[in-house]
């Protein structure tokens, strides 16, 4: 495999992307969350409620640079290893992604950057307004990169002149199916990580009984109720997805006859199709189905009053993050893998789609990536289970201690950044 | 038609050098301008909140070109492959370093990160060099003007950093921060060393202006006589380098200094379109529909891109604090014979809305 230079770039961008999703997972699911306790907590001028904002937002900010990290090497991985992409469908693929890096990428880490620098030198209403902004973006991100995901397995709205795509309509891109329902599914599937972690993280306070401000109390039945909220959609929009099958894409024809299609998809690997219908879907729904029983076992001890005190269904809510994490990868396992050997479904093979790479190019780079990936997200999730056990004091956003000097005994202003 | 998306992204680009230009050349001169630890923690404190902010310029710019100039895209950054990876690489310690960094109280934890961040700095700068060179001379990282060029701009963006580092490392005890805050007044032995690192780098800035004229001087004819803009615009590239050596100049003398900030800023910002001019890379005419698409979804959202980064400037311009989220300080123990109640009601954070009078504890 170390001189498939093909393998190993596959092999990379597989484990990028699911190392990229699954902190732009949690950054879906909690930004929802932490606006909306932020909104409630400047309606109500309530300080504690602001130190639970300031505690999930921690968490938020550290999970997010591990987005960051590796959505980078995401939009330079393609310019690097898939130029063969780009040749034929540069302007299709790649129009979307020039609207996310600056239309949502851009202003959601400037406006994350005012509220986390911003924190007590800007009106309350204002902050807030700063993380409106971030959560909106965030969730525009989304939408379009699955605009240029969609378009790989529904290429519409082209025709090809001389062996490259020309747009011929944005709104076939903008509209396109599978672009729609991957982002309801993913919108829905993010909510149930957030309120995974969430949960995950309240139990585990509240079984050592410790509950500032009772942000815990709060959290376990939030999160226990958008999983209750969000456990159907997201089947429903994800099954929907199904039509798709089995059809052909409109634009089937322009570049390979039919029979060239059908010699192409019979030289597909039976392994690749294994893995994808085993390792992704099989997972995916088995952890979905696990999710609703914590779900409903949730709604249960709600309805009796024992949600802040059942030690054993804390350690389940303590373990439930693996499975919608799980479920997550899974999906887009089965996603991607149910497209090969298309890169652009009927247009155009993977093999064809990637930079003429040397051997010794390919396995540097996936040397590289994945062992600074594994570190850089073991570092990560080591810091976030880190300061969700501390809890609010001390948090990534906690206000600054002070200076030095507090022997003096008088109140000392707490220097927040 | 393709006029307005081409100056889109050099502006973009420009924009990119010209800030991250200030974090990075930050980053590099770490290890000369912070010897401390609180000096350290200082540096990046200055250097961190900017980051986020000039970071995403570049992802912009490098989406704008993939998806409108998909031609150049591969022209010069599939082409110029190693380049591109290394680059990649470095960028990605150094944000490492700058978002952990702080995360921890162990000084090996923070000797890594800043490792990272240093690193991470020198390999984005050196790596934006040899991409300039490479794509002055054509496309060849071969020719002995690629060096030269690559020297121009690692000087260039160490100037950037001290002129940053020379207003951003000034100590906030000697600054606006002395209203209500003279309580907090630093103790005797702090302050002179966080005070030197900023004079430091404020005469750090002379030296470099003259070190870059004289890369400069030893770039521009080995340009001229290798023969390596042949395929581009010679005196595009000329002219660039003119004026560099001009805001250079400016930097080079006494009054340097003072202004080290405005010209180093303008040194960078004629990087970009020297280079870009310059090596006359490929570009296409950007197909109607696309153009709609992009222009269509971006229009709305270019008031928000301008009013953010402007908030986000003012508001991280003030000379940079001891603590924060990028630089904290270890938890002082609260002092003996308070119970914990006490100290909690005694320490509590400001309420939200801005820091407000409080009424007096009683014991």
């Amino acid at each position: 495999m170390l001189d498939d230079p093909l393998a190993l770039a596959r092999l990379q961008f597989a484990f990028t992307a699911a190392t990229h999703y699954m902190f732009v997972a949690l950054t879906l699911g909690l930004a929802p969350y932490i606006l909306f306790n932020q909104l409630t907590a400047v309606l109500k001028r309530d300080e504690a409620r602001m130190r639970a904002v300031r505690f999930w937002g921690g968490l938020y900010v550290l999970n997010y640079a591990m987005g960051i990290l590796s959505g980078l090497v995401m939009e330079l991985q393609l310019a690097l290893n898939w130029s063969g992409l780009s040749d034929m469908f540069g302007y299709a693929f790649g129009a979307p992604l020039a609207v996310e890096t600056m239309g949502a990428f851009f202003i959601e880490s400037t406006f994350l950057g005012l509220w986390i620098f911003g924190w007590d030198r800007m009106g309350r209403w204002a902050h807030w307004a700063c993380f409106l902004v971030v959560t909106a973006t965030a969730y525009a991100s989304a939408y379009w990169v699955l605009v240029a995901n969609g378009f790989l397995k529904w290429p519409s709205g082209f025709r090809i002149e001389d062996g490259t795509a020309v747009l011929d309509s944005p709104w076939a891109l903008l509209g396109n199916p599978s672009t729609l329902m991957a982002f309801g599914h993913v919108a829905t599937s993010a909510l149930l990580v957030g309120a995974a972690v969430i949960a995950a993280v309240s139990a585990s306070h509240l079984r050592r009984g410790h509950d500032p401000d009772r942000m815990f109390h709060r959290g376990i039945r939030h999160a226990v109720a958008i999983l209750l909220v969000a456990v159907f959609p997201v089947v429903a929009v994800g099954g929907a997805q199904f039509i798709l099958y089995g059809q052909e894409p409109p634009t089937s024809g322009m570049t390979y006859s039919a029979e060239e299609i059908a010699a192409i998809e019979a030289d597909r690997s039976p392994a690749v199709e294994a893995v994808g219908r085993i390792g992704g879907d099989v997972v995916m729904m088995t952890s979905w189905l696990l999710i609703t029983v914590v779900a409903a076992t949730g709604a249960v001890v709600w309805l009796v009053r024992r949600l802040d005190r059942a030690r054993w269904f804390h350690w389940v809510l303590i373990a439930l993050p693996v499975l919608p994490y799980l479920a997550s990868i899974g999906g887009w396992v089965f996603r991607e893998t149910e497209r090969q050997p298309w890169v652009v479904r009927h247009h155009l093979t993977t093999a064809d789609a990637m930079t003429d790479l040397s051997p010794a190019m390919a396995v540097a780079s996936f040397a590289f990536f994945t062992a600074a990936f594994t570190a850089l997200a073991a570092v990560t999730v080591w810091l976030l289970v880190r300061f969700a056990r501390r809890g609010p004091e001390g948090g990534p956003l906690a206000p600054a201690p002070a200076e030095s000097d507090r022997e003096g005994g008088e109140p000392v202003p707490a220097r927040t950044l | 038609m393709e006029l307005i998306p081409v100056l889109f992204i050099t502006a973009l680009l420009a924009g990119y050098f010209v800030l991250a230009g200030c974090d990075i050349g930050l980053g590099m001169l770490m290890p000369y301008l912070a010897r401390t630890r609180g000096e350290r923690r200082r540096a990046v404190s200055a250097a961190a909140p900017y980051f986020l902010g000039t970071e995403v310029w570049l992802v912009g710019a490098i989406g704008a070109v993939a998806g409108l100039f998909p031609g150049l895209k591969a022209a010069v950054v599939t082409d110029l492959w190693p380049v591109f990876a290394v680059l990649l690489a470095g960028w990605l310690l150094r944000d490492a370093g700058l978002w952990f960094r702080a995360r921890a109280e162990a000084p090996s934890w923070h000797g890594l990160w800043d490792a990272a961040i240093v690193g991470g700095s020198w390999t984005v700068a050196v790596c934006w060099g040899l991409a300039s060179g490479a794509l002055l001379a054509g496309g060849s990282l071969a020719s002995p003007f690629v060096p030269a060029v690559a020297a121009v701009v690692v000087v260039l963006f160490l100037l950037r950093g001290a002129a940053f580092g020379a207003e951003r490392l000034v100590p906030p005890g000697s600054e606006a921060d002395e209203a209500g805050e003279a309580g907090d007044a630093l103790p005797a032995g702090r302050s002179p060393h966080t005070a030197v690192s900023a004079d430091t780098a404020a005469r750090l800035t002379r030296v470099l202006a003259r070190a870059g004229l004289a890369v400069l001087a030893v770039a521009v004819p080995l340009g001229a006589l290798s023969g390596a803009l042949d395929g581009g615009r010679p005196l595009a590239a000329g002219a660039g380098a003119a004026l560099v050596a001009v805001a250079l100049a400016a930097t080079a003398g006494t009054e340097g200094p003072g202004r080290s900030r405005h010209t180093s800023a303008v040194a960078m910002g004629v990087l970009v379109p020297a280079v870009g001019v310059g090596a006359a890379p490929p570009v296409e005419p950007v197909p109607g529909a696309v153009l709609t698409l992009v222009a269509v979804a971006l229009a709305p959202v270019v008031p928000l891109m301008v009013v953010g980064q402007v908030a986000l400037y003012r508001m991280v311009r003030r000379p940079a604090p001891a603590t924060g989220f990028f630089a904290r300080v270890a938890p002082v123990p609260a002092p003996a014979g308070t119970g914990a109640l006490a100290g909690a009601a005694r320490f509590r954070p400001t309420a939200v809305g801005g820091p407000q009078e409080r009424e007096s504890h009683g014991a």
